[in-house]
């Protein structure tokens, strides 16, 4: 089965269609811990979109001689590798980018959005396909954490992307672990508003 | 069953592929990564002692390590510590539990393994013979000019709110504060993680060693022209300012941060407890160097 999307198609796909966050409702723990702030939600964004983009080539090359009953365990190696080389590289090569982005990167082992990727597109799909998937994907991840990030560190702390917007900490609650529900929750009652309304729109 | 055989060939071979992979990737970077964290500890212990790019430490400057150790003996405790001599080599030096000087055993390391763990213990262990069993407790960075006493950096570990913080500390030879860099915490967002802040890291600096041992923490909000003096980097003040109004605060508690009470006394107290351990154990230290006449090049 071949995806009849064109390139484009299959990166805007995922960053709206299919956002991860907002409309597959997957990898809700780093959605909900760690995007406190902008900044995280960047290097988080950042580091899924590496391990995703090579992980649905390395899947999508190896897709015929992958047997059935154990493709998840081969997906999760995949994944672990690729993992372990971007982290080595990062630590050796940007030193100052792995200070930030160190320990997100040690956590996307357990991504239920790059395993479910591998499952549903790249072991069926061209390794062309599979790679601007890859792309969507992390862009949307990214987008995604990006905006819940926005809205916590600004409520929050007041500050984005560590500079100081407000000047004073308007509601510290949003940066506290409880928050990242609340944050979630509301932008995707938001988004699905927007969907309903657009969809009432275009028919009237 | 021809199946599991099959799964089991496969999953073999992935294994090793992704094995090959990254051990290829270990071997190629294993050296970069070391190199940066090394750099990575340099830059922050030259930062604590006010050293930066543009200010580079003078060349008189050097920076020497020791290493202490907890031996067992025959069920005897002692301490141990690893010193670098004046004249090349090392020596490890034990001391009982009362200060008393035990034995000096000269150990075999260059200075390019002496900062690998492993390699450190093996080779000390090899010098103590086998009998005795050895265990790695920290490591104090001693920085002189001219041979002289300038500064001690002391890195050192506390349980904060939710997990360890670790620290590193400068004190002056008079186990003054220069200043304080916390380097890995886990504090919460917005409260407890405030700890890195320099507004909070500042209100340590120059706390004498007297002032230290009576520190406590007060939870009353900082006084204005004081926090503005503590980010002297962002509000700008001008130096001789900061001086004056830091003058002031000298003698004064720490303020507690907002909501992290539990946070501010754990940094407080960690870094009252190494200190004053400390300066216990250099005065040991000092003593039995003296007494063996060692000379040791810090």
């Amino acid at each position: 089965m071949a995806t009849d999307k064109s390139n484009i198609q299959l990166v805007v796909n995922g960053i709206l269609n299919e956002n991860p966050i907002f409309r597959l409702v997957l990898s809700m723990c780093p959605a909900v811990g760690i995007s406190t702030t902008m900044m995280n939600g960047l290097m988080l964004g950042v580091a899924v979109l590496f391990v995703q983009v090579f992980s649905s080539v390395t899947i999508s090359i190896f897709k015929n001689v992958i047997h059935p009953r154990i493709r998840i365990p081969t997906y999760t190696l995949a994944i672990a590798t690729w993992v372990t080389v971007i982290d080595l590289v990062l630590a050796a090569y940007m030193p100052e980018a792995y200070a930030k982005m160190g320990i997100f990167v040690k956590l996307i082992v357990a991504f239920a959005i790059i395993t479910m990727r591998l499952e549903m597109f790249a072991c069926k799909e061209s390794v062309n396909a599979s790679f601007w998937d890859g792309i969507g994907m992390g862009l949307g991840f990214m987008a995604g954490m990006m905006a819940i990030g926005f809205l916590r560190e600004l409520l929050g702390l007041g500050t984005l992307m560590g500079y100081d917007i407000l000047g004073f900490k308007p509601l510290l609650f949003f940066v506290l672990p409880c928050a990242g529900f609340f944050v979630v929750g509301l932008m995707m009652a938001f988004f699905n508003y927007i969907e309903i309304a657009y969809k009432k729109a275009k028919r009237a | 069953m021809k199946d599991i055989i099959t799964i089991i060939i496969r999953l073999t071979l992935s294994c090793i592929l992704a094995g090959i992979v990254m051990g290829t990737t270990l071997i190629f970077t294993s050296n970069a990564k070391k190199h940066n964290e090394h750099a990575n500890e340099q830059k922050t212990m030259f930062g604590l002692l006010g050293y930066t790019k543009d200010n580079p430490a003078p060349e008189s400057s050097a920076i020497h390590e020791a290493y202490r150790y907890v031996v067992t003996k025959d069920e005897a405790l002692s301490v141990g510590y690893l010193v670098p001599l004046a004249d090349k080599g090392f020596t490890f030096i034990t001391i009982d539990l009362d200060g008393n000087f035990l034995a000096a055993n000269p150990v075999d390391i260059s200075q390019a393994l002496v900062i690998e763990e492993k390699e450190r213990n093996k080779v000390i262990g090899a010098a103590l013979g086998d009998d005795t069993s050895l265990r790695y407790a920290d490591k104090t960075i001693i920085v002189t000019d001219n041979g002289q006493r300038i500064a001690y950096l002391l890195p050192g570990a506390f349980p904060g709110f939710k997990t360890f913080i670790s620290m590193m500390l400068a004190l002056d030879p008079s186990f003054a504060i220069l200043g304080l860099e916390i380097m890995e915490h886990e504090e919460d967002p917005g409260l407890g993680g405030e700890i890195e802040q320099d507004y909070f890291k500042n209100q340590f600096k120059g706390k004498s060693f007297a002032a230290l041992k009576k520190l406590e923490v007060v939870k009353t909000p900082i006084p204005t022209d004081f926090l503005k003096a503590l980010e002297a980097k962002k509000s700008g003040m001008s130096e001789a300012d900061v001086a004056a109004i830091k003058e002031q605060y000298m003698d004064k508690d720490i303020y507690a941060l907002t909501g992290a009470t539990i946070s501010t006394v754990a940094v407080t107290n960690g870094a009252k407890a190494i200190v004053k351990k400390f300066a216990y154990r250099i005065s040991i230290l000092d003593n039995v160097l003296k007494e063996q006449q060692i000379a040791v090049p810090f």
